[in-house]
């Protein structure tokens, strides 16, 4: 009991550390499907609790971490806001456990025309929203509508791009004047997606895109009732109106939000849970706690107290750990200036750019042996990584290490570099600015590998902790020559990892620009065999992992605690807040 | 006196006008925006959003938008929350701080003044070291970790109260005990370094003298004498506890408004921000105006005109 209690404790360095003001909301979640027969991990779901084995309470009880920031479907974006959505919402298409796309509220399979530009829908039979409004194919063309409409603003509206006439309207935003509401009517009359009958949905796209099913699966092309939405307070659990398989039937905010079965849900699964009871403690010790105290029945372990919830006798079984589509990464500058697309004016004193230098980049990543920095820093949870693609994604490539963990030629290249820059020995080139947003548990992480290179090289570095926002911006300019760094899949496709490497991309943290690269990214975005396509993002990454433009270090995994008597939990990597939350209606609670 | 009161009230006018200025600018001034994510939005889509929320004007004009609708009561939209207005979520977490600040305030007084009162009667002996050992332990313990103690005693280990939410009475206890842990300990040194002064002042040597009994010597003369310094930090500390603790409402999980201080900056909301920034200045300038009022009643001595 002694070490539990001083695990607890342990926890307080965090919060202390979450008083420095970090709120770092992740970006968006993995949330659509892999391809079928892609080598995703393993979805597992456990093993379903026969009937007379059920509690009589079916009752669920977790927590969110944080108030969701909006329950409108159209403009959610962040992992929290999408757990609670995929309880409540439903479109036309959605996942299987092993997240390939299945019909939903449609009644089967998309009819797809010859040039695979035209999508048709066939609505179900008797569909109802949890009001008893009928679900109707106009429903659905509102709702993408409405998520496009530079009126809204939605953050996720890019992601229908390759519809027709989407991009005219993306193409509105931050317009001066300001476009008039006729105008912008006009456009969205437009936009490829019709309702030709109450049951029938027409999507017709700008370019081939085969992808796209996946992005109808998403939160954003549910159906959405004009008449609810237009509403004030729509979103409100007096008000809402779901087409999914629970309905919203609390929301206190900052404090709880319960969920209740949709007696409407059309789906072959019903709900056994009567409740979900969702918290929203926004200190993982506290859930943890919680836990502990038995008033939750999932909680995501925090990372200071895997080591002693793993080694307790009571919780250590109870522990799940999830692979996720994530990968943790540090950035070198590779020295080309995000506004110019040129090297940074600095740079034209190499010594001032040691980064840039290719043997200075690979002398610093094989001096760090990322076996012993996931267990110093993340108490082993999680596996070395060495590419960008990671496990699960067609395309990833396992035997891609071009510079392994090898201390002597470290020094080998560390000394080529040093040549070519110019200096006697690497600490003459002064302190490396190595940033990171502070607060948020990297403070370990950034001093292994400060400490590592110092006794590698003598290198020295001075270690930047800035606030979140601020951060990310020094970032994107460029103002580091080394950076925490780390990616989660929007959805599982090479394109979407390597995509950070485009010269000039949004993303491109690592200042990186190589025309063959970006010359083999096009050329695999317009192939459409897969198997060939797959190889082109294969040879790109080899050209980005070659070139050591950033350091990678481990594929994420998760470790929760989930109670025992939690059964029938459809786990996949898509999962944004626990176990099993694409499926909520799977889950039961067994007698104990 | 009612002039003076009158007075006062109208001078927080210009203090919290120079609080909004100060503040407004200063965070526009710092990098970043509410956009901002681990994963960049696409241009686009940050333009778009800083058209609908007026963002893309220049700050002087984005100040007066602000302070027109500051007057007329609406504190604009939130652009964490793009569902809910700031008004509503500072109404939402507003009476659920208060409640556990006036609880806390309550505790802080009913625990903290009696401590230093004993403290100093039992000068330089037992009482005493008990006393100032507990404040000074008090005053060590940072609150987060008296919270996590209190957890893991009373909630896990024990199981006396929940480990945290908001929901009755039982809920309230702890982070109560955590957030009241702080002014406690202050408020029983400064009520016994008071006492320890008063009962050197000739007055109470008289009182003595004259024959009263021990008991009515403290309670008439020492106690009311001491007190008035112990008041002027009353204020300050009511304005700290009723506009709410980041700490103590994130460790225990309460839907207050507290935990906006922090987030506010973080997510950069904006509007959010500057309704929590001008609670509190509000709270803080208004609540030493009780107090100078109330000196007035406590010491004959002190009149305004």
């Amino acid at each position: 009991m002694q070490k539990r209690l001083f695990g607890i404790l342990a926890s307080v360095a965090v919060i202390v550390a979450a008083c420095g003001g970090a709120t770092s909301s992740s970006a968006p979640p993995a949330s659509a499907a892999a391809p079928g027969g892609s080598e995703a991990p393993a979805a597992s779901a456990t093993p379903v609790a026969s009937a007379a084995n059920l509690a009589d309470q079916q009752i669920l009880h977790i927590d969110l971490g944080q108030e969701p920031p909006t329950l409108d479907p159209d403009k959610a974006q962040d992992s929290t806001s999408i757990s609670v959505l995929h309880g409540l919402n439903r479109g036309l298409v959605f996942f299987d456990k092993d997240l390939n796309i299945v019909p939903a509220l449609a009644a089967k399979m998309p009819e797809i025309s010859s040039d695979a530009k035209t999508l048709t829908f066939t609505l179900k039979d008797g569909l109802k929203y949890s009001n008893g409004d009928p679900i109707l194919a106009k429903d659905f063309v509102y709702g993408i509508k409405r998520t496009l409409d530079p009126r809204l603003a939605a953050p996720y509206a890019y992601v229908l791009a390759e519809m027709e006439g989407a991009n005219d309207l993306l193409a509105l935003a931050g317009k001066d004047p300001a476009p008039s509401d006729a105008d912008i009517q006009k456009l969205l009359d437009k936009v490829g997606i019709s309702a030709p009958d109450d049951k029938t949905v027409v999507v017709k796209l700008a370019t081939p895109a085969a992808y796209f099913l996946d992005v109808l699966a998403l939160w954003i092309a549910v159906p959405v009732e004009e008449s609810w939405i237009t509403k004030p307070n729509a979103t409100e659990a007096a008000n809402y109106v779901s087409s999914g398989p629970f309905v919203l039937d609390k929301w206190a905010h900052n404090s709880q939000i319960v969920l209740k079965p949709n007696p409407n849900w059309s789906g072959d699964v019903k709900p056994t849970l009567t409740e979900i009871d969702m918290s929203m403690t926004t200190e993982p010790a506290q859930a943890q706690a919680a836990y502990e105290a038995g008033e939750l029945d999932m909680v995501q372990t925090p990372s200071e107290d895997v080591t002693r919830v793993k080694a307790d006798p009571t919780l250590g079984p109870q522990v799940v750990d999830l692979k996720q589509l994530g990968v943790t990464y540090y950035t070198f500058n590779n020295g080309i200036d995000p506004k110019t697309l040129k090297p940074f004016a600095k740079c034209a004193d190499p010594k001032k750019c040691p980064t840039a230098n290719k043997d200075f980049r690979i002398a610093l990543t094989q001096a760090i042996d990322k076996k012993a920095f996931i267990d110093a820093t993340f108490a082993g949870v999680g596996e070395p990584a060495s590419s960008i693609v990671m496990p699960g994604i067609p395309g990833y490539q396992p035997d891609l290490d071009p510079y392994p963990f090898n201390l002597d030629q470290a020094k080998q290249h560390m000394t080529a570099a040093l040549a070519a820059l110019g200096v006697p020995d690497a600490a003459s080139l002064g302190k490396l600015k190595f940033g990171f947003n502070s607060g948020a548990g990297h403070e370990p992480r950034v001093a292994f590998l400060a400490e590592a290179w110092k006794q590698a090289f003598g290198l020295q570095t001075e270690q930047i902790g800035s606030d979140f926002a601020v951060f990310l911006q020094q970032r994107t300019a460029g103002q580091y020559d080394l950076a925490r760094d780390g990616w989660n899949a929007d959805y599982p496709h090479a394109n979407n990892q390597l995509g950070l490497f485009v010269c000039g991309g949004g993303n491109n943290d690592s200042q990186y620009c190589n025309p063959d690269f970006d010359a083999l990214m096009k050329q695999a975005a317009a192939e459409t065999d897969a198997t060939k396509a797959t190889a082109l993002y294969n040879q790109a990454q080899t050209i980005v992992m070659n070139d050591a433009a950033v350091l990678p270090l481990r594929f994420q995994t998760v470790t929760y605690e989930v109670q025992p008597y939690v059964k029938g939990i459809t786990s996949t990597p898509s999962d944004s807040q626990l176990p099993g939350d694409v499926f909520y209606e799977t889950i039961q609670i067994e007698k104990h | 006196m009612i002039a003076y009161i009158v007075r006062r009230i109208l001078w927080i006018i210009p203090v919290l006008f120079t609080v909004s200025i100060i503040t407004f600018f200063l965070m526009h001034a710092v990098p970043g925006g509410p956009w901002d994510r681990d994963k960049a939005l696409p241009k686009a889509t940050v333009d778009r959003l800083n058209a609908k929320y007026g963002l893309d004007d220049p700050v002087y004009v984005q100040y007066i938008t602000w302070a027109t609708k500051f007057v007329q009561g609406d504190l604009g939209p939130s652009y964490r929350y793009t569902d809910r207005t700031v008004n509503e979520i500072v109404a939402d977490g507003f009476w659920t701080t208060v409640q556990l600040g006036v609880m806390a305030f309550i505790l802080a007084v009913v625990v903290g003044v009696p401590l230093g009162i004993f403290a100093a009667l039992g000068h330089n002996r037992g009482p005493d070291y008990l006393a100032t050992s507990v404040s000074i332990v008090g005053i060590a313990t940072p609150s987060f970790v008296l919270s996590i103690l209190l957890i893991v005693f009373f909630a896990v280990q024990l199981g006396w109260f929940p480990t945290g939410g908001w929901k009755g009475p039982q809920y309230w206890v702890l982070p109560t005990i955590a957030l009241a842990g702080f002014p406690i300990a202050i408020i029983a040194r400064y009520t016994r370094a008071s006492m320890l002064e008063v009962t050197r002042k000739d007055y109470i040597r008289t009182a003595h003298s004259k024959g009263l009994p021990g008991q009515s010597v403290v309670s008439r003369h020492m106690i009311r004498n001491a007190l008035i310094p112990v008041i002027t930090i009353l204020g300050p500390t009511l304005a700290f506890l009723v506009t709410g603790s980041f700490i103590i409402e994130r460790i225990f999980g309460i839907p207050g408004m507290g935990q906006f201080y922090i987030t506010s900056i973080s997510t950069r909301d904006y509007s959010l921000l500057m309704a929590m920034t001008m609670l509190y200045a509000f709270a803080v300038a208004f609540l030493n105006v009780v107090v100078d009022v109330l000196y007035a009643y406590i010491d004959p001595r002190i009149r305004y005109s």
